[in-house]
């Protein structure tokens, strides 16, 4: 326990030192301000047109200005733009040691090559899981200024275990890009097998396949496609969660076993 | 007797190429070994092999009696690694990376940091990011982590990289003082010959993967090749003189004997060339340096 709880300091520590959080947790709050934009516009279409924000051309299509369509809207960023933001984390996490050729001091340690990968998985959970309450956060605070209509404690508690739920499954993928972060030595694999898992998860998932493909699972979780309830099976959770248990057991294999040659 | 380093046939295969081949070294407690090589000789997979970083195609290698096993609990809290070239978080400061190392190897006391920093030179750049320090400095911060926890063992590669003459002389006594006065062990692999040679107790030299020499520092002395040099104004007359002892010439106005008698018996020679008309101006016993040496052994 002493040697995770080290391991644990130290990443949290490389974590507190880099501007990483901080850019990712700007880029990430834009979906709530963006999210209070569409509010706004939504509200009084015509206001927004005389205003200039929106162009006279402009089809809006994304629904009605209430707090389901904004937490709805919140949800879904969580779980795509998440899909972005958490796995640049999470490269950002284990490629630098490679990339700062920092990787070769983590081997021949008392403290176990475990310990040091399950205190970065840990370091990744907490920061992506409070990213996520940053967004719901500056999303109630947004939602309130802009004064949507249909606010209810009922609705509160399902969009906000909603968009906890959405996050929950983008981050138990995450442990496939630590794993390409690792075994590729670097940014460039993870980045690459992030934007293929999306493109993928977009073709699962308007050929009707999404349940059974994980990637698709968190964005199909939020709502991005209508009501989960018909979209979602036992069967898709059970994915995600077996994805999750194989990414980590190979990355921690990794770790452990593999020739550390850089 | 328990080696603080011992390999058995130590074979590293990276699909066809072999990096190294077949790998018996023993080092002592206690022991300075130098491990020399041109690059590509293997050094560096060696070193990593040394430290459970890479899985052995072949063989077996214990480092302080303890068996490696990749990914194993090595006797890691006893040894002190710096492997190729040093690395530290760009955007920690000196002391921030060195506490985490301090962490990481389990050292309670903190004051363990500033020990290391004051013993490297580093206190004036300790609070400074590890980014922004000189190669010279990079280096040094390198070594106080593998200092940090006072291990009986050090695996150093190149130690001296990047250090200016006055840093390389520090750390050359640092790391006799740590041999001579706390009986730490150190295997460190150099390009600085002249380094090695005033350091170390015995010499390893590896070239193509295969350990092809491995000497005490003694047994180097007497291998070096040793010749008499001898000017004189009458050089034709001289070189006749000496023509029984295998004489060379070297250059435009320098003769060279490597004869066992004139290499053990320089006043033979003398007496020779006086009574022979010709004189000696200069005459002096040349040995041969750890770098003519080693390029001879590795050609």
């Amino acid at each position: 326990m002493n040697a995770f709880l080290s391991a644990l300091w130290a990443e949290a520590l490389k974590m507190r030192r880099s501007n990483v959080p901080l850019f990712t947790a700007l880029g990430f709050s834009m979906v709530p301000l963006v999210g209070g934009l569409f509010m706004i516009i939504l509200k009084d279409p015509e206001a927004a047109r005389s205003m200039g924000l929106i162009s006279a051309k402009a089809q809006l299509t994304a629904g009605v200005a209430d707090w389901p369509t904004f937490f709805g809207l919140l949800a879904q960023s969580v779980a795509i733009g998440g899909a972005i933001l958490f796995a640049i984390v999470t490269t950002w996490v284990f490629g630098r040691e490679f990339s700062d050729h920092t990787a070769k001091e983590l081997l021949a340690l008392p403290t176990p090559r475990e310990a040091i990968v399950a205190a970065k998985f840990v370091v990744i959970m907490v920061w992506t899981l409070a990213m996520t309450l940053l967004v719901f956060g500056i999303g109630l605070v947004v939602g309130a200024l802009v004064d949507i209509p249909g606010w209810s404690v009922e609705l509160f508690r399902t969009a906000f275990s909603d968009v906890l739920g959405s996050a929950a499954l983008t981050i138990a993928l995450l442990p496939f890009v630590a794993l390409l972060a690792s075994a590729g030595r670097g940014y460039l694999p993870p980045f690459g097998w992030t934007i293929f898992t999306i493109v993928l998860a977009q073709i699962a998932a308007i050929t009707g396949w999404g349940d059974w493909f994980p990637w698709s699972v968190p964005a199909l979780f939020s709502g991005a496609a209508g009501p989960r309830a018909g979209l979602l099976g036992p069967q898709s959770y059970g994915l995600v969660l077996m994805t999750s248990l194989i990414g980590l057991a190979a990355t921690f294999y990794w770790w452990r076993s593999a020739d550390q040659t850089r | 007797m328990t080696y603080a380093i011992e390999t058995n046939h130590l074979s590293k295969n990276y699909g066809k190429v072999s990096a190294v081949n077949d790998v018996n070294l023993c080092v002592k407690p206690g022991e300075v070994y130098g491990f020399l090589g041109l690059n590509g000789a293997g050094k560096t997979t060696t070193i990593r092999a040394l430290l459970g970083m890479i899985r052995p195609s072949l063989g077996q290698v214990k480092v302080l009696g303890q068996a490696l096993v990749v990914g194993g609990r090595g006797p890691w809290a006893q040894v002190g690694h710096l492997v190729e070239t040093p690395s530290a978080y760009p955007e920690l400061t000196v002391r921030e990376n060195l506490d985490i190392a301090r962490r990481l190897h389990g050292i309670q006391n903190s004051k363990a940091v500033d020990e290391v920093i004051g013993r490297l030179r580093l206190t004036t750049y300790a609070d400074r990011k590890a980014g922004t320090l000189s190669s010279g400095n990079f280096q040094r911060l390198g070594l106080a982590r593998a200092l940090l926890h006072q291990p009986t063992l050090l695996i150093l590669d190149e130690p001296a990289n990047a250090l200016d003459p006055a840093g390389i002389v520090e750390i050359r006594e640092l790391l006799g003082s740590l041999a001579r006065d706390n009986g730490v062990t150190v295997f460190m692999s150099s390009h600085l010959l002249t380094e090695v040679d005033q350091l170390a107790d015995r010499i390893g030299i590896i070239h193509k993967g295969q350990l092809i020499e491995e000497l005490d520092a003694a047994r180097l002395e007497d291998m070096r090749a040793r010749q008499l040099v001898i000017e004189a104004r009458d050089l034709v007359k001289a070189r006749e003189a000496l023509a029984d002892f295998g004489v060379m010439r070297l250059g435009d106005n320098r003769l060279g004997l490597k004869d066992r008698r004139a290499v053990e018996t320089p006043e033979l020679i003398a007496t020779v060339l006086v009574n022979a008309g010709a004189p000696p101006t200069h005459l002096a016993l040349e040995q041969e340096d750890l770098e003519d040496y080693f390029l001879r052994v590795t050609q």
